[in-house]
């Protein structure tokens, strides 16, 4: 698809429409391949959860043909499909991804794992050695490290916010580069910062646009609401869900609450389940380098992570009486212990349940968003939803003025957007096409998008002909660029210039002449030699700055074109003139041709 | 699109996929009427089956749909399909989930897999509906479309009433539009060619003979994608079709096809090699004389080596082939490292004999052109090799000591400490020196090799080089995981001493180098290495930890204390393979003591201590389990830590588990109570524990006598427990253990105690309150007579039933789903995008 003729090709996987779809994006870049996230889908139950690795393995093994995986932050929907991948699928080439995320992935990893067997039908699934293997082909990389993949091939990566250990990466084959950004936020949040990186002009950039039209209010009014429902709830005296994954927004909306408690002297319980705060705190703690500036100022007072008012949870806790706030997992209401609690508060209209991220078709937790208050459990028992159920989002995706704002740091030749919907990724195109006078495109899922780009090629000059130029006494100059002629010889991928006779030498090949010849008809009653001598004399006079010559034989030249006079078969009052030259004095043969045919003037005769 | 799919005729019901019953008639499936409603067709009561038995259905097959197993549609579903109809069918009511429709159209198969399609359509005429709308012109979502498409596609695949298609060029571009092409090839020529296997393409149906000319078009093109599209196409057609009628599709267009070969570069190669190795494994075609071993030969000399690598693979495959070309496929495997050998001015030996068809002279030519074509090719021509020297059709003779010689060449050119002695040898050098790819290649070949035998001198190199790279301090963890793997799979096939179950003299040799290495590596600052290092231990001590030889190597090395060291490593899934490493050790007697003259006084903490402080303080899970895996272990084999105080051991451990929160630690701590549960009761463990199947002679002695261990170590409190457990796969291994144990118990003679009801009464309650979700209090101990009273009035069998169902089995109905969907309309804000 690529290589030296200058050409992306990148095809992009999931990522459309307002599910959590899978982010899998394969870009060539001079003549390397390399697949920028492997993420899954969590709205099937699957194969489809995964991405089609078949759009690859049709061009050979995935070892083979690919050169590096790159994976931007620890989402399932980023890196979900990672284990499959390498272990089932069977790609065993690096793994690039930053400390933070190498860490917390396989958690993720793992807690979905167990989510996943936990049901029926999910036996076809990886395993934890399975993760474990995978996690050993990982290579970690440091922010604004360059990191070369192999001779050609280099990666860099820059801090996109989103969720802890979250990065851009920019991948550069020689003179060409692609920045794809994964999810990112252009401003800080509570506990990371935003968003940033340099102006590396890249022929291309890869952004999510998850909210590609909108723009959106600031995330202290989001916060506010949040605390003020989760307060009124509490004082009434009802329960508070919030349903969470392990890691990333849980300790935002951890550390909301922690400060919120203190400030207004709170009582009530906080639980968060199954001993995850720990881990988090550990990792928090870990790579506290990689959290905004407020964080890490308070650090050595204070460690944010360290939760005064937040509890370990136990099942038992669940029963006792007043009211309480619990974070539990998993984020959809769709197993474990958050369906287990949900089960038992949800008859209760003093509770309620906040749902701070999307939920797929087939949780409860869907289908209590999309208002259903029936539900029907197993044993065709009916519980009825009394409980107020919240929908708060969190995420922390860059909105459109974030996305504009990011193609004005990086300024680059071309912009692909995923991880949005078409009709709003329509608007987003048009507005980036206007205001930065750059190609947009947005490739449907599957399908393959080629760009053509000029990369610099390398091309190696005879020293024979450098020296010939150099004879001809002008010294180079850098400021005053020089025609220089030459024969290009591409031969096992070199690009070589050398003087035509060592091309025709090393080539084995013999030399051509081509000439130019054409009539033209005079009146003129006179013998043929007067009538090239009087052409003689007339070019003489007009070509004053050529070498015009008259021949013993009686024809004449001027450079290395031939004229000859004949007499005309038919009429004796015409001669004709035969003219003849080589391609390199076209100009002259074309411009001597035209004289001649206006006639000779008549003072002469 | 227009007239894209029309004319679905009439078809009729196919009995074979049917079978009926009356309710109540020998065979009636269904223990009451209410759980599948009845149809009533033709004025009688009919239920239709599924005939696909649960686990070999299609659903199975695939994988798919699991969740969609209603396989006619209830009176609730057909009532809320039409609102659904007018939804899909309305642009300005966007659907916003494809994954809906994904489901939707999964649950349409299972119906029409059924043999119900025509019923699905008649009785739910808004389908129908909503296909005829949506072929009108106007602004529908592509996702509509599609699904749209691909329901026609669906239903018209199983009725033989495809009439037409429509050669529009745009069909052409997607895949999807490409498998509905094959499978209209397919249906249109069942009827008219299948008789007449002699009919020319002339005399097919329009139709037919529109793709055809279609498929040649594209294959005239210049233009790439769209040859590889009617490559693709003609892929699947000669993949799924062994009709007689393929043969005269194949006739028609392989001169189409050999004069791709014509051009250079040759335009999408992949798919060419695709599309010719599914015609040779056609039987119609390769059986017949139609010039296609004459094509593959000219296609494996026109191909680049590494385009002609997995053609050359694919045709050593091939159950029939022609001699001639599987020695010129073999040549082209074997060219790259014939060139290895010859660069480093080694005898190419056997592979020589292989590789007479010249081509040698392109192979050089690539190897050497750039690092990148040469490791590409390395690289490709290894995991070839790899896939086929397991093969039973691989061929024979095997040049396995020269393929050997090559492989450990390679890995010494990578590894810096091969000589070349000529120029391409210097090349090699400098292109491979230190690739990570390469190394992994040749090391997971040489892994595979394993399988055969060599020539001593070659084995002891063999032996070398992996040392070599154990050793090397630049060897990268991937590196290391795999000369980890290699070593073992050698050592394992080393033969074994006659007379002594040991390790062969060279083997042993080779371990006593080895096991100095191995320290370095479980100190590694890489987690991934030292993770490698205990894996690998591990294993070794599994496969020679009885034999004396390996013992002696093993605890004059620093090897047995590392490991214990490791148990307190930073990273979990180092401290896991520890815990695995430690309990190996310790059955075999090799966990070392600390020496009393060395340590006076010193009591050194029992591992089984330490294990068990794991289990109880272990932030992570992974060590945990790994724990629980050697307890349960250890317990089998009667470890002797274990003999001294079972009782105590395993009340201990179970009390630990059924604290822990990850369900796997539980489910563990059952398969654990499991072995006590056999131990005790005197019954051998069967190669399947759940089976409830009597015991062949009752043992000795009265039931109370017998479980007044289980009940000793509060065996019950923790399988009660567990049988409630919110974690699915926990409930269910315990409901089996209580199966068993219930099997178990109403063998026994003696009185059957009853025991006093009050008892009785109160641990039902208790339970009840328990499967409420109420933790609540303990049971305390309990009597063997009222455990016995509890197991008889438990419904075991029921709640095995209900367990046996995915939690999420009410929300994955078609049901639930067709509410979701119309439930979402209009619901959803401009905010919701949203990501997790």
């Amino acid at each position: 698809v690529c290589g030296v003729n200058g050409r992306f090709a990148w095809l992009v996987e999931g990522g459309a429409g307002q599910d959590v779809g899978r982010s899998c994006i394969l870009v060539s870049i001079g003549g390397k391949n390399v697949m920028l996230d492997c993420g899954m889908h969590m709205g099937f139950n699957d194969d489809r959860r995964f991405p089609d690795f078949s759009y690859i393995t049709r061009n050979g093994r995935l070892t083979d043909f690919l050169d590096c995986v790159i994976i931007s932050h620890f989402h399932l929907d980023h890196c979900g499909a990672l284990p499959y991948f390498s272990e089932m699928v069977g790609y065993d080439g690096p793994i690039y991804m930053t400390h933070p995320t190498q860490a917390i992935c396989p958690i993720l990893l793992e807690d979905y794992r167990k989510i996943a067997v936990d049901k029926k039908g999910e036996a076809n699934f990886f395993t934890s050695q399975m993760i474990k293997d995978c996690m050993k082909k990982v290579v970690a990389v440091h922010l604004h490290q360059t990191v070369q993949v192999d001779d050609e091939l280099e990666i860099k990566a820059y801090y996109a916010g989103h969720v802890l250990g979250a990065a851009m990466f920019q991948i550069k084959v020689g003179s060409e580069s692609v920045v794809y950004t994964g999810d990112y936020n252009m401003t800080p949040d509570r506990h990371l910062g935003a968003a940033w990186i340099d102006k590396c002009r890249p022929n291309l950039l890869i952004t999510e646009s998850t909210y590609a039209t909108t723009i959106r209010d600031s995330k202290r009014c989001r916060e506010r609401d949040f605390l003020k429902k989760v307060h009124e709830a509490v004082e009434r005296g009802g329960k508070v869900l919030i349903p969470v994954f392990a890691l990333g927004r849980a300790q935002e909306l951890c550390i909301l609450l922690e400060t919120f408690w203190e400030r207004m002297n709170l009582k009530a319980p906080i639980y968060f389940s199954t001993g995850l705060t720990e881990k988090a705190n550990h990792y928090y703690k870990l790579f506290i380098t990689w959290t905004n500036q407020k964080i890490r100022k308070t650090f050595v007072q204070r460690n944010m992570f360290e939760f005064k008012h937040i509890k370990a949870f136990d099942r038992a806790f669940a029963d006792n009486p007043g009211p309480m706030v619990v974070f539990a997992t998993p984020g959809m209401l769709h197993a474990g212990q958050s369906l287990q609690i949900f089960r038992k508060w949800a008859g209760n209209e003093k509770n309620m349940v906040i749902m701070p991220g999307y939920c797929v078709q087939g949780t409860v937790g869907h289908k209590i968003l999309s208002g259903q208050r029936k539900l029907e459990m197993e044993g065709r028992q009916v519980l009825e939803v009394k409980m107020q159920v919240e929908y708060m989002s969190f995420s922390a995706h860059a909105d459109a003025k974030g996305i504009m704002q990011l193609v004005g740091q990086a300024e680059p030749e071309n912009v692909l957007l995923v991880h949005g919907e078409a009709k709003k990724m329509e608007f987003l195109k048009q507005k980036i096409e206007q205001e930065f006078r750059v190609s947009c495109y947005m490739p449907a899922n599957g399908e393959t998008v080629t760009l053509p780009t000029s990369p610099s090629i390398p091309v190696g000059i005879s020293l024979g002909l450098l020296k010939r130029e150099m004879a001809q006494g002008l010294l180079p100059d850098a400021k005053k660029p020089r025609l220089l002629h030459g024969t290009l010889i591409m031969k096992d991928s070199n690009f070589r210039l050398v003087s035509s006779e060592q091309a025709l030498k090393e080539l084995g090949l013999a030399e051509h002449q081509l000439r130019f010849t054409c009539r033209v008809h005079l009146h003129d009653p006179r013998k043929e030699q007067e009538t090239a001598m009087r052409v003689y004399s007339h070019l003489k006079s007009v070509l004053k700055e050529h070498c015009v010559q008259h021949l013993p034989d009686g024809s004449v030249t001027v450079e290395s074109i031939l004229i000859q006079a004949a007499a005309h078969s038919e009429d004796p009052g015409t001669k004709v003139l035969l003219v003849s030259w080589t391609y390199q004095d076209e100009e002259l043969g074309s411009h001597l041709t035209s004289l001649l045919k206006k006639g000779l003037p008549q003072a002469a005769s | 699109m227009g007239r894209g799919v029309t004319g679905l005729a009439p078809a009729c019901l196919r009995a074979s996929q049917l079978e009926l019953f009356s309710p109540g008639a020998p065979g009636w499936p269904f223990g009451d009427f209410h759980a599948l409603p009845g149809r009533r067709l033709c004025g009688r009561p009919l239920q239709i089956r599924q005939v696909a038995r649960p686990g070999a259905g299609p659903e199975a097959a695939e994988g798919r749909g699991a969740g969609l197993s209603s396989l006619i549609m209830d009176p609730e579903c057909s009532q809320l399909l039409p609102a659904l109809c007018s939804v899909l069918a309305d642009p300005r009511q966007p659907v916003t989930d494809d994954t809906c429709l994904e489901k939707l159209l999964d649950w349409f198969k299972t119906i029409t897999e059924a043999g119900s399609s025509l019923l699905l359509l008649q009785e739910n005429p808004c389908l129908l509906g909503l296909l005829c709308h949506v072929l009108k012109p106007q602004d529908l979502s592509p996702r509509v479309l599609a699904f749209s498409l691909r329901l026609a596609g669906m239903l018209a695949a199983q009725e033989d009433c495809f009439q037409y298609l429509q050669g529009d060029s745009s069909l052409f571009v997607a895949s999807a539009a490409g498998q509905l092409l094959v499978h209209v090839l397919g249906l249109s020529l069942q009827g008219p060619a299948e008789g007449h296997p002699g009919l020319q393409t002339g005399d097919w149906p329009v139709c037919a003979q529109k793709i055809v000319s279609h498929i040649e078009e594209s294959l005239r093109s210049a233009a790439t994608p769209q040859i590889t599209q009617a490559l693709n196409v003609l892929t699947t057609t000669f993949g799924h079709c062994h009709n007689p009628w393929t043969q005269v599709l194949w006739v028609r267009l392989s001169p189409l096809v050999a004069r791709l070969l014509e051009k250079d570069p040759v335009p999408a190669a992949h798919s060419l090699v695709d599309l010719l190795l599914s015609v040779a494994r056609s039987p119609v075609l390769s059986s017949s004389s139609c010039g296609l071993w004459e094509t593959l030969a000219q296609t494996l000399s026109h191909l680049s080596p590494t385009q002609a690598g997995p053609l050359a693979l694919g045709i050593l495959k091939l159950q029939e082939c022609p001699q001639a070309l599987r020695a010129q496929a073999f040549a082209v495997l074997l060219q790259p490292l014939t060139c290895v050998l010859e660069a480093t001015a080694q005898a190419p030996g056997l592979l020589d004999s292989w590789d007479g068809t010249g081509g040698a002279s392109v192979t050089v030519d690539t190897l050497l052109a750039s690092k990148a074509a040469c490791v590409g090719l390395l690289c490709r021509t290894l995991a070839h090799l790899e896939l086929l020297q397991p093969l039973p059709q691989r061929p024979s003779p095997w040049p396995q000591a020269p393929l050997l010689g090559a492989t450990v060449t390679i890995l010494r050119l990578c590894s810096g400490s091969a000589t070349p002695t000529s120029d391409a040898g210097g090349h090699l050098c400098a292109f491979l020196v230190g690739c990570v790819r390469v190394q992994r290649a040749a090391l997971d070949f040489l892994g595979t090799l394993s399988r055969g035998t060599g020539p001593r001198e070659l084995v002891t190199q063999v032996f070398a080089v992996l040392l070599e790279y154990l050793t090397s301090p630049d060897s990268s963890p991937t590196v290391l995981k795999k000369a980890f793997q290699a070593t073992f799979r050698w050592l394992q096939s080393s033969p074994e001493t006659p007379g002594c179950s040991d390790l062969d003299p060279h083997a042993q040799l080779f371990l006593r180098e080895l096991l100095p290495v191995l320290p370095k590596r479980l100190c590694s600052p890489c987690w991934e290495v030292r993770d490698s290092g205990l894996e690998f231990l591990t294993q070794m001590i599994g496969r020679w930890g009885g034999q004396a030889g390996f013992r002696r190597a093993l605890l004059a090395s620093e090897v047995p204390e590392l490991t214990e060291q490791l148990l307190r490593d930073p990273e979990s899934y180092v401290r896991a393979s520890a815990v695995a490493a430690m309990g190996q050790l310790s059955s075999q007697g090799l966990r070392v003591t600390p020496a009393s003259p060395e340590h006076p006084g010193g009591q050194q903490k029992s591992l089984l201590a330490e294990l068990l402080h794991i289990l109880s303080t272990d932030s992570e899970g992974f060590p945990r389990r790994a724990v629980m895996h050697v307890f349960t272990q250890w317990l089998r084999d009667g470890h002797a830590d274990v003999a001294a105080d079972t009782e105590r051991f395993v009340a201990r451990v179970l009390q630990v588990a059924s604290q822990d929160l990850d369900w796997e630690v539980r489910a563990q701590g059952l398969e654990l109570a499991l072995v006590f549960l056999e131990q005790t009761l005197g019954r051998p463990s069967s190669h399947c524990p759940y089976a409830v199947t009597p015991p062949v002679a009752a043992p000795p002695g009265p039931l109370a006598q017998a479980l007044r261990p289980l009940c000793r170590v509060q065996l019950f409190e923790f399988a009660f427990r567990a049988l409630f457990d919110c974690d699915r796969p926990v409930a269910q291994k315990s409901c089996d253990l209580l199966l068993f144990l219930r099997a178990q118990t109403a063998s026994y003679s003696g009185p059957q105690g009853s025991g006093s009801v009050p008892e009785v009464a109160s641990v039902e309650a208790a339970l009840q309150r328990w499967q409420a979700g109420d933790q609540g209090q303990p049971l305390g101990y309990l009597e063997p007579e009222v455990v016995v009273a509890v197991l008889r009035s438990m419904d075991l069998e029921g709640l095995r039933g209900a367990l046996a169902e995915s939690s999420d089995r009410v929300e994955k109905s078609p049901q639930s789903l067709l509410q979701d969907m119309l439930a979402t309309v209009g619901a959803l804000g401009e905010d919701e995008a949203d990501c997790y």
